[in-house]
């Protein structure tokens, strides 16, 4: 589904992401796992087209994702760390636009926008601009722009940012139920307590290298077997004294 | 003063931090801007020269209408000050996240406010003051002046600039206060009204066209160099335009007493106006501020249902990607009032400006040259209004995306699809705009002359609007959400002065073939129209490549990660 050759960003001596290589295949909730400043966003950023790649490719079912840039993207959806909104459009009108930009025939979009009103819970506030609205629904907001054209890759970059608890326990309950529908995650997150409840396969990167990559039953083995909880298995994976 | 100095300093160091990032494209940019700042300062500075002397010498209106042009030219600079700080420091003083910051620490709202206003005095003057020097370096050279009268006019000029800042932050308290009273469509509206009749008044009471016939009626019996006090009207000799022009032809004519007479009354007005402003900030800047979260909240909360045109539902087609980008940017553009009123303001110049050039006559003057060059200056003055329309417009398209951007930049979108989807609706008004300038400029001559203007000017808007995006990409700010602020930005001002030396190129070719077309209309001899579109040749080449450079500029600054 989704691999990873060789990627590498620099930004002049510094490695942000040093030559990975790392391979999700479809139907799988990986848990992209890291220290703060280890490289997940930038190398999030580059799957999604935001950030260009030094050297090495990515490939999305087979396509080079920046020599095929629009064939790709069609297939991706994008969470961003920050869920900036266009500030003077209405939450439907933002979803209506992203819509759009992936050329989904009107009906469609139009029961494809409710559907992710109603998993979403969003409301009555799908009508107010998102100028009005608070941390949390902006993140409800571009989750649901994500899903909008029922993409085969969610990219997901810290998901649970400012949602209160019933929010997260939604979007949770969206990114299984959609895994068990063939779509694939690929989800950065801080929150090892929702990396250990929901995802399938997890990787942890340190310093722009993967230090780690198996199932996530395999990370419960390693930790039964260090006798430790997942926080001090982590530190220890990460801890660069 | 210790607080203001500290939040001063690390103002100061995140500027400078932010524009020192060393590589080869930041030096070859800030080497670019150098070269076209310097370029820019050395033809202001020729302008200025030559503009004096083709009044003083060709057209011979004498010293005493030289200055009363200027006067009500700073009336003008006065104006756009004013009404541009107004702008300016609502965003900056109440939407900023800056202020935002600060307003949570132990910062008094007083101190908050006058850095702000310094901040927007010196951000957004910063290249309008460097024309001033430059047309006031002119104007010194030309008439053999000193430094030490060069100074003095300087002297002069920034309280001048103070004053019309001050006061527009002043009147914005009271547009705010006011408007949590009686309401903020009506104060808008009655300050807008406001505005209009105080220019409508000022040319009225000082109309340049009674004020020359006048002159000239009296014409060889009145010198016209000698200041002719009685035909000025008391109410324009109070304001501080006047006594800025008056300093200038005192400072010609050495009359020291007169000099320092106008200096100490426009130091002294500007520092009424800034303390007045201080202790007005002093006293009503945090209540405002508060009072603006109530009108905005009131605002959101009463606003009313979206039009059926807008609504996203009711369309039943499949959503195209260029009809979804456009759809967004009309929505942002309509919904943000900056936008609405800028373009509403300068559509009524738009037509101010049609409605006068309509009626001037160029033909018939007895001095071809002088017809060439009315005709050119009306040429120069349409191409600025584009420039204009294009710098507040286009340059901020690429910005205004702002941190949304990731939307569009992650989204199967393609580079040639956004740009037209970006530049289709607004382009197209412009484009528009200019033909109608360029049609009323020459409905006076025969088909060919206006055919042949309104190809010069697709060409020159298309390559001014093109100058606009790709500089606006490579200057893109995707922090700053005000679009004033964007398209007054180093980046704008470096645009503008692009613009500006294309427009000279277009003049120094057309200036031939129309002085020719001139004499033989003076003499009676035929000229062949069709000669004209000699010229069209290298100006489409040139612009062909600065349409090239800079579309390609907007590509690769499209392509930067983001």
């Amino acid at each position: 589904m989704l691999q990873l050759n060789e990627l590498e960003k620099k930004y002049g001596s510094f490695e942000a992401v040093d030559k990975i290589n790392l391979t999700v295949t479809r139907g799988e909730l990986f848990g992209f796992l890291g220290p703060n400043g280890a490289g997940k966003t930038t190398t999030i950023k580059m799957i999604t087209g935001l950030l260009s790649p030094t050297y090495g490719n990515i490939l999305l079912n087979g396509i080079d994702v920046w020599k095929k840039p629009i064939e790709s993207k069609m297939k991706i959806g994008y969470i961003p760390d920050q869920p900036f909104l266009y500030d003077k459009l209405t939450g439907r009108e933002f979803l209506f636009f992203s819509g759009g930009l992936y050329e989904l025939p009107h009906n469609k979009l139009k029961s494809n926008v409710d559907e992710m009103i109603e998993q979403l819970k969003i409301g009555s506030w799908i009508d107010k601009r998102t100028e009005e609205y608070s941390q949390g629904m902006r993140q409800r907001i571009a989750i649901a722009s994500a899903f909008i054209h029922q993409p085969d890759l969610i990219v997901v970059d810290e998901p649970m940012i400012g949602l209160d608890p019933q929010s997260a326990f939604l979007v949770k309950k969206l990114f299984v139920d959609s895994v068990k529908k063939g779509t694939t995650v690929f989800m950065s997150t801080h929150s090892l307590n929702v990396v250990e409840e929901i995802c399938t396969d997890v990787g942890i990167i340190n310093r722009g290298k993967i230090i780690f990559r198996d199932k996530i039953t395999e990370l419960h083995k390693l930790k039964q077997k260090h006798d430790s909880s997942i926080e001090e298995l982590f530190i220890e994976l990460t801890d660069d004294e | 003063m210790k607080q203001i100095l500290h939040i001063l300093k690390y103002k100061i160091l995140s500027f400078i931090r932010l524009d020192s990032k060393l590589s080869v494209v930041s030096i070859i940019k800030n080497f670019g801007s150098g070269i076209i700042y310097t370029a820019f300062a050395v033809g202001a500075f020729y302008f200025a020269k030559t503009l004096i002397n083709f009044l003083l010498v060709e057209v011979t209106v004498g010293q005493f209408l030289l200055h009363e042009f200027i006067s009500m030219i700073l009336f003008i600079f006065f104006m756009s000050i004013n009404i541009g700080n107004i702008v300016v420091s609502y965003s900056t003083l109440y939407k900023s996240a800056e202020v935002n910051y600060l307003i949570t620490k132990p910062v008094e709202p007083a101190k908050i406010f006058t850095i702000k206003f310094l901040d927007n005095f010196f951000y957004s003057s910063s290249t309008l003051l460097m024309i001033l020097f430059a047309l006031l370096l002119g104007y010194t050279f030309y008439f053999h002046l000193g430094i030490s009268q060069f100074l003095v006019l300087v002297l002069n000029f920034i309280p001048f600039m103070v004053s019309a800042g001050s006061l527009g932050v002043m009147i914005l308290l009271a547009v705010i206060l006011l408007a949590n009273r009686y309401g903020v469509k009506r104060v808008a509206y009655i300050i807008t009204g406001g505005y209009f009749a105080v220019i409508f008044f000022f040319f009225r009471i000082n109309s340049p066209r009674h004020l020359v016939r006048t002159v000239l009626r009296h014409y060889p019996f009145v010198n016209k160099d000698v200041y002719l006090d009685d035909l000025i009207p008391s109410v324009i000799k109070v304001l501080p335009n006047n006594w800025l022009s008056q300093t200038a032809y005192w400072t010609l004519h050495g009359d020291t007493y007169k000099v320092v007479l106008f200096t100490i009354l426009q130091i002294a007005l500007a520092t009424l106006l800034f303390g007045l402003a201080y202790y007005l900030g002093k006293k009503y800047y945090f209540k405002t501020w508060l009072v603006n979260h109530k009108l905005t909240a009131e605002l959101n909360s009463d606003r009313k249902k979206i039009s059926r045109f807008f609504n996203p539902n009711s369309s039943t087609d499949i959503a195209s990607q260029v009809k979804s980008i456009l759809r967004k940017d009309l929505l942002v553009f309509i919904r943000e009032p900056s936008q609405v009123i800028h373009s509403l303001i300068l559509l009524f110049l738009m037509m101010v400006f049609v409605v006068s050039v309509a009626g001037i006559k160029f033909v018939g003057l007895g001095n071809f040259y002088l017809q060439t060059m009315i005709y050119l200056a009306i040429f120069i003055f349409n191409l600025l209004l584009i420039t204009t329309l294009s710098l507040r417009f286009i340059f901020p398209l690429i910005s205004l995306e702002g941190h949304s951007f990731w939307k569009l930049k992650s989204a199967p979108v393609s580079l040639t699809k956004y740009i037209f989807s970006k530049l289709y609706a607004t382009a197209l008004i412009v484009l528009f705009i200019s033909l109608v300038l360029s049609f009323f400029s020459n409905h006076k001559f025969g088909l060919i002359l206006i055919t042949f203007s309104l190809i010069v000017t697709v060409i020159a808007t298309i390559t001014i609007v093109i100058i606009n995006f790709g500089m606006g990409g490579l200057f893109a700010n995707y922090k700053e959400k005000n679009p004033i602020r964007v398209s007054s930005s180093q980046g704008a001002s470096l645009t503008f002065l692009i613009s500006i030396l294309y427009m000279l190129f277009l003049v120094v070719l057309l200036f031939k073939p129309f002085s020719e077309l001139f004499l033989s209309i003076m003499i009676k001899r035929d000229f062949n129209l069709l000669r004209l579109f000699y010229f069209t040749l290298p100006m489409v080449l040139i612009s062909g490549l600065v349409v090239a450079a800079f579309y390609k500029a907007a590509v690769s600054a499209l392509r930067r990660d983001f």
